[in-house]
């Protein structure tokens, strides 16, 4: 029984009862946590320095600076911002689990599926920053009639990144330690961003091309880093560009490619909701 | 909320069986203790509570009707699990913060009970330079942090020095006084005995003893200890035979000390000593069992 003294120590009721207040508070908790995660911190750093580095080497490249930044700048987000995304993802749960927290967090007034929204909104908010930190350096230090262009990547390099922090965060519903998270994300990093293309190579090697262009097309794009690479390669080299560089491909409508990402994205985080939802904390 | 009850509950993980249909109500005002070895299914009892588990039977009713572990029921509960570990890159300010804003607690509600778990002046410290008692404290501090009906503490001894032992006895009174339900799991049954008005012993996944310390005493029936200090002109072994007839001697750990165990209904028996005998002792005490003792024979009965 909770005394009428007690009860006014409760926080006055809002005009307008805004729903999801443990969701924003672990949003901003997850946010604030991330900034300070190291290796993040690292990663990040790491990016932002070698953004800059193409930017700069764009800029010395007198007169072909557009091919030379957007391009290299592509090809380096797709090699760091997955990994940035799941280094943020993948103790999303898993990490509460083995601190004794999540029971404590799940104990509150709260559906299972906020706190994985609070989660990943948290920890994707860290990734645009990370995102918006690499590519605002390689901004400044690029050629100035090329910032325009590098900033028509943020929205694609960040919609890649959500992606994979959505991955990530599936991982971490799914398993029960964190050391097993980190190895299954590392695995997904290689895979979808170094051994996909390979495979499917192989793939192309072994049936000498049968198996027809558009299933290659749908495959090659069916990958995050793929649809990432295709799309902005294209956008940054005109029409031709895919084929200039030996690829043939053919690129989806901007809605499909913009399903392909909301799969991505919230895919994930529905499954983690679902997952999480049946799950029992033994 | 006056009457919690867990009515025939059963909870199975697989093969295993968790809990095998326990009932308990546990009341406004008490703090009860929940007992019993590693597995006996205690966290599993606190998570049906909590709704982290639901369970595959029973009934969970506050004063008398059915309720469901939801929202609306754990908005009630304040909960402190075993050997938690907040986020270390936070400051002790930060993790009741955020635990205050989920629970939609007033931001002066947490500076006051940082203050009130002896945190004030670590509040600002980041968690990894907390030792494990301050850590302790901090679980309790987002354990109260709003108010609640229920409160829940799972093993909440682990690591307290004397002072935080009794700034949790302070908060077992408060929250008695309150009139909230208290339910404690721990292994510290002696440490509590006197701290809890009611207690359960649970084994493989079911109550096997239910009541306040004094009763369950009583049911485990165990001899008490009488220390008896002869004076040294004594007739000591006269004395001896006398106390025999009570009690059975325990092996004499000084070389004046008579230490015997007698059964308590028999204790009386010890006031019709000849009156020479009785002139012959110095002091005596009568020591009752550690409550350990008394929670092993219950166990040991129930098995």
């Amino acid at each position: 029984m909770t005394s009428s003294t007690e009860r006014s120590e409760r926080a006055p009721a809002p005009i307008f009862a805004f729903p999801f207040r443990v969701g924003r508070a672990l949003a901003f908790h997850e946010l604030r946590e991330r900034t300070r995660d190291r290796w993040v911190l690292v990663i990040s750093a790491l990016f932002a320095l070698l953004a800059s580095a193409v930017g700069l080497y764009g800029r010395s490249a007198e007169g072909n600076a557009a091919a030379i930044t957007g391009p290299s700048l592509v090809t380096l987000a797709s090699l760091f911002v997955p990994l940035v995304a799941l280094a943020l993802g993948y103790d999303a749960i898993v990490g509460e689990r083995e601190r004794n927290t999540l029971g404590l967090l799940l104990s509150m007034p709260v559906a299972r599926t906020e706190v994985i929204v609070g989660k990943f909104v948290g920890r994707a908010l860290a990734l645009c920053l990370a995102v918006g930190l690499g590519l605002g350096a390689a901004m400044l230090a690029a050629a100035p009639g090329e910032a325009r262009t590098l900033a028509a990547l943020l929205g694609p390099t960040m919609a890649l990144g959500l992606a994979f922090v959505s991955v990530g965060l599936l991982v971490s519903t799914l398993v029960s330690r964190q050391s097993t998270a980190a190895s299954v994300v590392v695995a997904i990093w290689f895979l979808f961003v170094f051994f996909y293309d390979l495979g499917l190579l192989a793939i192309l090697v072994a049936t000498e091309g049968a198996i027809g262009d558009e299933l290659v097309s749908s495959l090659v794009v069916g990958n995050p880093t793929g649809l990432y690479r295709v799309s902005l390669l294209a956008s940054l080299g005109g029409e031709n560009a895919l084929t200039d560089l030996g690829l043939d491909v053919s690129l989806p409508s901007a809605s499909a490619r913009g399903a392909i990402w909301c799969a991505w994205i919230f895919g994930p985080i529905a499954l983690s909701a679902a997952a999480l939802s049946r799950r029992a904390l033994r | 909320m006056q009457r919690l009850t867990l009515e025939d509950v059963a909870v199975r993980f697989g093969r295993i069986e968790a809990l095998r249909g326990t009932s308990l109500e546990l009341r406004a005002g008490e703090v009860f203790l929940l007992a019993g070895p590693n597995g006996a299914g205690k966290s599993t009892l606190i998570r049906v509570l909590l709704g982290l588990v639901a369970p595959t039977r029973g009934t969970l009713r506050v004063d008398g009707a059915p309720v469901r572990a939801d929202r609306a029921f754990r908005a009630r509960l304040g909960y402190l699990p075993e050997s938690v570990a907040f986020s270390e890159s936070s400051t002790g300010r930060e993790v009741v913060s955020f635990f205050a804003a989920a629970r939609g607690a007033p931001k002066k509600r947490i500076d006051e009970v940082l203050e009130r778990v002896g945190l004030a002046d670590a509040r600002s410290r980041l968690v990894r330079g907390y030792s494990r008692g301050m850590r302790q404290r901090l679980g309790l501090a987002v354990a109260l942090v709003a108010p609640c009906e229920l409160l829940v503490l799972d093993e909440p001894t682990g690591g307290l020095d004397q002072d935080a032992l009794t700034l949790l006895w302070s908060v077992l009174d408060e929250h008695r006084a309150a009139g909230c339900v208290v339910l404690l799991a721990s292994h510290e049954i002696a440490l509590l005995e006197s701290r809890v008005d009611r207690l359960g012993l649970l084994a493989r996944g079911q109550l096997v003893a239910l009541g306040d310390p004094t009763s369950l005493r009583e049911r485990a029936a165990l001899p008490v200890r009488v220390k008896v200090a002869p004076r040294a002109d004594a007739d000591r072994d006269a004395l001896v035979r006398a106390l025999e007839r009570v009690g059975t001697f325990a092996p004499v750990r000084g070389a004046r000390a008579l230490e015997l165990d007698v059964q308590p209904s028999r204790l009386l028996e010890l006031l019709d000593l000849d009156a020479a005998h009785r002139a012959g002792i110095a002091d005596l005490q009568i020591v009752p069992p550690p409550f350990d003792e008394v929670y092993r024979r219950l166990l040991s009965e129930a098995a």
